[in-house]
C-alpha cells in the first residue's frame, strides 16, 4: 500500500474568477422579475426591494424562512446548456434567481464565502428547481434544472452589486 | 409560521359603470409592477370573499402588462360573484387573483372569425387589441347584444375600420352562425363565446372542422401540478383523524391541501424531500427521487405520491 504522506501533492486553491451578467428582483410572489443595473445587498437581510428581504417577506417561499434566500445566483452556462441540450430558451429574467453569473462554479461553492462585487456572501446550499417555476413560465424546465438550479447565499457583508462586477474567491 | 402565498396580490385601481348592468374593473400591482403574463383571450380566477372564487376573461391584451382588465355583467339570479363585484368592490381595495391561463391560439395568416354574445365578447376584445397592436387586420367580429353594447371603447379602431358587425337583437334578427363560419370552412380560425344556444349553433356549424381551427371559449380549471393517474382511493390521516377520497383530477397533494393539512411542500416535484411523511397502510406509489428503498418502507414523498391500493393511511 502506498504511503499517501509520501506524495508531494500541490495545494488545492480556488482559481476561478467570474462576472455578474444580469441582476433581477421582484417585490412579490408570482410577479415577473425586473432587470436592474445594480442591486443593494444588505448584510443579514437580503436585497432591498426583493420579495425575500428579511422583515418584509412577500415571496412564494416566505412562509419557510431561510437565510440562504437573501441572495440567489444562477449560471449563464446553464441557460446555454438548456438551449443546447434541451432546446429550451430560458431567459435570465425567467429563472427567478437574483444574480446571473458567468464563469463561477456555483455547485462547488456550498459552505464557502466569496466576493460578489463589493459584497461578501456565504453559500448555504444548492437551489432546487420547483414546480412553481413551471407554473409561472409554462416551460418544462424542472427536470433539466436538477443539480444546476443555482445557489442560495446569505449576505455576510453588504454593498452595491453592479452588472459587470467581478465574482471571485476570498 | 406565515401562510403560503398562493395568489397574485392586486389592487383595484378603477371601477367603471358601463351601463347595461356591466362594470369594468382594472386591477394593478400596488407598486405598478408588471403582472404575470397572459395570452390573448386568457382568463383567471378572482378570489372575492370567503371562498367565493369566480373566473373572468381578461379584456386587455398581453402587451398591456401592468394591469388586468375584466368586465362583469351583473347576474341578479346568479351564484353571487357578479353581485359581489358590483355591490362590494371599489377602487382601492386589494383583490387576489390566480395566474392567468388559457387563451386563443390565433391564426397568424388566415382570418380569425369571432362570434360573441353579449358580455361573451371579452376574450375577443383581448384578441382584437392584440392583433391591432401588431398592425394585423385578419379578423372579423360578429357580436350580438341586447340593446347598446358595452366595451366598444376598447375596440373603437376595429369598429371604425368595419371589422366588427354589431347585431342589436332587440331590433334585428340574430345572425345565422352556420352562414358566417361557412365562408371560412377551408382556412382560418373560428371562435365563439356566448349563451348556450349560441355555443350549440356554433358547435353544430363547425363539427367537421379540425380541432385546431375552432375555439369554444370555456373556462378551464387550473392545471394540476402533480395530477394523479390512478383510480380513486381513500385517504385517512391517522393523527388528525381526517378522511377523504383522492380523485385523479385533484391528486394526493390537492386533497391534503383541501383538508387544510399543512404539509411542508417545497419543490413540488419529488426531489427535495421536504414533504416526506410516514405511512402505515397502502401500499403507496413512490415517484420521488429522494427516498432509499428502505425509507420507502415507511415514508412517502407526498407531493408526487399516490396509493396502489384502495386505502392510504398517513401519519398526519
Amino acid at each position: 500500500m502506498m504511503d499517501a504522506t509520501a506524495i508531494d501533492e500541490p495545494e488545492v486553491t480556488m482559481s476561478w474568477q467570474g462576472v455578474v451578467r444580469f441582476l433581477h428582483k421582484t417585490p412579490r410572489a408570482f410577479l415577473p422579475m425586473r432587470s436592474f443595473p445594480s442591486l443593494e445587498l444588505v448584510a443579514g437581510r437580503g436585497i432591498e426591494g426583493d420579495r425575500y428581504f428579511a422583515g418584509q417577506e412577500t415571496g412564494f417561499y416566505s412562509h419557510k424562512p431561510e437565510e440562504g434566500r437573501q441572495v440567489t445566483l444562477f449560471e449563464m452556462e446553464t441557460l446555454e446548456a438548456l438551449q443546447r441540450d434541451h432546446k429550451i430558451e430560458l431567459l435570465p429574467e425567467e429563472h427567478r434567481r437574483n444574480v446571473t453569473v458567468e464563469g463561477v462554479p456555483l455547485n462547488h461553492l456550498v459552505g464557502r464565502r466569496f466576493r460578489l462585487g463589493e459584497a461578501i456572501v456565504e453559500a448555504t446550499r444548492l437551489s432546487t428547481p420547483c414546480r412553481h417555476i413551471e407554473e409561472i413560465l409554462g416551460k418544462s424546465v424542472f427536470d433539466p434544472l436538477i443539480n444546476r438550479s443555482g445557489l442560495n447565499c446569505k449576505i455576510i457583508a453588504g454593498g452595491t452589486l453592479r452588472v459587470g462586477d467581478a465574482v471571485r474567491p476570498i | 409560521m406565515a401562510k403560503a402565498i398562493k395568489t397574485v396580490s392586486t389592487v383595484v385601481s378603477k371601477v367603471e359603470d358601463l351601463g347595461n348592468d356591466t362594470k369594468r374593473f382594472t386591477l394593478v400591482d400596488q407598486d405598478d409592477w408588471e403582472l404575470p403574463p397572459f395570452r390573448a383571450g386568457a382568463h383567471m380566477d378572482v378570489h372575492l370573499d370567503q371562498g367565493l372564487v369566480r373566473t373572468y376573461s381578461l379584456c386587455n391584451e398581453p402587451d398591456d402588462d401592468r394591469r388586468y382588465v375584466i368586465a362583469v355583467k351583473r347576474e341578479r339570479e346568479g351564484r353571487g360573484g357578479s353581485n359581489f363585484l358590483h355591490d362590494r368592490v371599489e377602487a382601492g381595495q386589494p383583490i387576489s387573483v390566480s395566474l392567468p391561463r388559457g387563451g386563443i391560439a390565433l391564426d397568424q395568416e388566415g382570418t380569425n372569425v369571432f362570434l360573441a354574445g353579449g358580455i361573451g365578447v371579452t376574450p375577443f376584445i383581448s384578441a382584437i387589441r392584440h392583433l391591432e397592436r401588431r398592425g394585423r387586420s385578419n379578423y372579423v367580429l360578429h357580436w350580438t347584444s341586447r340593446g347598446r353594447p358595452v366595451l366598444t371603447d376598447m375596440i373603437a379602431p376595429a369598429i371604425g375600420a368595419g371589422r366588427v358587425r354589431l347585431y342589436d337583437t332587440t331590433a334585428q334578427a340574430k345572425p345565422v352562425i352556420a352562414e358566417i363560419v361557412g365562408e371560412f370552412a377551408r382556412c382560418g380560425l373560428a371562435a365563439c363565446c356566448g349563451p348556450a344556444a349560441m355555443l350549440k349553433a356554433f358547435e353544430d356549424a363547425v363539427s367537421a372542422w379540425p380541432e385546431k381551427r375552432k375555439h369554444i371559449e370555456m373556462f378551464t380549471p387550473p392545471k394540476a401540478i402533480a395530477r394523479s393517474d390512478v383510480p380513486p382511493y381513500e385517504l385517512y390521516l391517522s393523527a388528525s383523524q381526517k378522511l377523504a377520497t383522492v380523485t385523479p383530477d385533484v391528486g394526493l397533494l390537492g386533497t391534503l391541501d383541501a383538508l387544510g393539512v399543512d404539509v411542508p411542500v417545497s419543490c413540488g416535484g419529488g426531489i427535495c424531500g421536504a414533504c416526506r411523511t410516514r405511512w402505515t397502510e397502502g401500499p403507496p406509489i413512490h415517484r420521488d427521487r429522494v427516498l432509499s428503498p428502505a425509507e420507502r418502507q415507511n415514508e412517502l414523498i407526498v407531493c408526487v405520491g399516490d396509493c396502489a391500493g384502495q386505502r392510504l393511511v398517513l401519519d398526519l
